[in-house]
């Protein structure tokens, strides 16, 4: 993982960095390209994005990390998405700003059927699974888990605000607690009671019955996405925001 | 001097970048990729935007003029057909300019370099698709001399001015000059705004194996990029 190849767009991948691979195969992720009609001799692999090559040697993987782009849906992503406006058998929902609406069947949810469907407003915030992204056609999203037909968490957002962060720093705050040099959530909750959704959309839905503990917790999560805080700052700014809640 | 690049300025913008040059500061926005309108949709690549906001009042014809040059020299960069039936949307405002009064089509061209280089590097800050990386610079002819990134008062009074962008392999994505020159003055002037384009995207330690390269210019662009990428990835060292 310690690489620190930084390319530019139109670079090539240099070779050294390729991982080992017994079966001859290479999975590309996010901004890279390969050119089948280079000379079969060299494996030309081209950056479109500027940032840090990453690779993972047990699945064999390559691919470069961009802060700030687009967030682009893929199955089973969980984001958190607002509702525009329904039709007879679908709710219309921003996933991102700009972007066509993705859709979600009034009966994805839990145990819903035509008489127990939750009924959403235009404004109301989901939780929500990826169920189908492809190429051309339209973003579809559901509350309950295909496995199980569960709702696994997911389902309507109730009271809270939701907060823009960056599609980097949902991704971070989604690995999980400890991990990605974020302490912000685990420090907080000793001290104060609340609940987050994070959707991988770049959008964070914050509850905490209060509002201002709430908008405490939202700002200090975008606060650490734009002021890009280390740990001991992180703590410090956790220190003032429960002092002044 | 060479010019200073800052990314992501904007909050709101997917990327976004402010580049100054010796003459002109540039704010950049680029949004993408976006829903498009049914009339500009193209069926099988992205469509692309430039708006151009003077420092005062609103555009004219000129922006407009400079706002095709832009696309075309975006429709270069960008690997279009990744997102079809979508637009890339890049906002240029201009924030500062030379404080003498310049010569309409002088400034025109005098413009494009910093427009090219804001653009480029929103677009970068927006992870949006590339296929190469570009530098534009500007040169002018004074008095039978080529000045490379000239100051406001070379402009006076020069006899041609050359806006021209290359990208990392020496391809020439860019051209447009005003003014009184021959085709062997062209010649010298690409030569030379090839040279200083291509060491501000030159890697670290090549440049100085290469021909010289301190006293090309730093490699300006390069820098600003990995300086961008490590602030990004900097949670991962200590985690």
């Amino acid at each position: 993982m310690a690489s620190s190849t930084i390319l530019l767009p139109g670079e090539t991948v240099p070779h050294s960095q390729l991982p080992e691979s017994k079966k001859g195969t290479l999975t590309l992720g996010p901004n890279l390209r390969h050119l089948p009609q280079a000379p079969p001799a060299s494996i030309s692999i081209l950056p479109t994005s500027s940032g840090l090559l990453q690779s993972d040697a047990k699945k064999i993987a390559l691919w470069l990390d961009t802060p700030h782009a687009r967030y682009a849906p893929s199955v089973g992503d969980l984001v958190v998405a607002q509702v525009h406006h329904s039709s007879t058998e679908t709710y219309h929902v921003m996933l991102t700003p700009q972007t066509p609406y993705a859709l979600l069947g009034q009966l994805a949810f839990e145990g819903a059927n035509k008489k127990t469907r939750p009924k959403l407003e235009a404004g109301d915030s989901v939780y929500a699974r990826v169920k189908a992204a492809g190429r051309g056609e339209d973003v579809e999203i559901e509350c309950v888990s295909p496995n199980s037909g569960k709702a696994d968490g997911m389902g309507p957002l109730k009271g809270g605000t939701v907060f823009n962060v960056s599609p980097a720093f949902a991704r971070r705050l989604m690995m999980g607690p400890g991990k990605g040099g974020f302490v912000v959530l685990e420090e907080l909750g000793e001290k104060l009671k609340f609940e987050v959704a994070v959707g991988r959309n770049g959008r964070v839905w914050v509850e905490s019955g209060s509002v201002r503990a709430t908008v405490a917790v939202g700002r200090l999560l975008v606060g650490c996405d734009e002021g890009g805080w280390g740990v001991e700052e992180q703590r410090r700014e956790v220190r003032r925001a429960v002092r002044e809640v | 001097m060479s010019p200073s690049l800052a990314l992501h300025p904007l909050v709101r913008a997917d990327g976004s970048a402010t580049f100054t040059s010796n003459l002109y500061t540039v704010l950049a926005a680029a949004n993408g990729p976006v829903e498009v309108s049914r009339r500009d949709e193209l069926p099988e690549e992205a469509a692309i935007e430039v708006n151009i906001r003077p420092s005062s009042g609103v555009g004219g014809p000129r922006e407009r003029w400079m706002e095709s040059v832009i696309t075309s020299l975006l429709r270069s960069l960008l690997l279009v057909h990744l997102h079809p039936r979508m637009l890339v949307q890049v906002t240029l405002q201009i924030t500062a300019e030379p404080s003498i009064k310049l010569k309409r089509g002088v400034a025109d061209v005098a413009l494009l370099p910093t427009l090219a280089n804001a653009a480029f590097a929103a677009l970068v800050d927006g992870g949006l698709p590339l296929e190469r990386t570009m530098v534009a610079a500007l040169a002018v002819v004074r008095e039978g001399e080529v000045v490379v990134e000239p100051t406001e008062k070379d402009l006076v009074g020069c006899q041609s001015v050359h806006a021209m962008a290359y990208s990392m392999k020496g391809e020439m994505l860019l051209t447009e000059s005003t003014g009184r020159f021959d085709l062997e003055l062209w010649e010298d002037v690409s030569e030379r705004l090839r040279e200083t384009t291509m060491a501000a995207m030159a890697k670290a330690g090549e440049d100085e194996g290469m021909e010289g390269g301190a006293e090309k210019g730093e490699p300006w662009l390069r820098h600003a990029l990995k300086e961008n990428v490590v602030k990004a990835n900097a949670w991962r060292e200590g985690g």
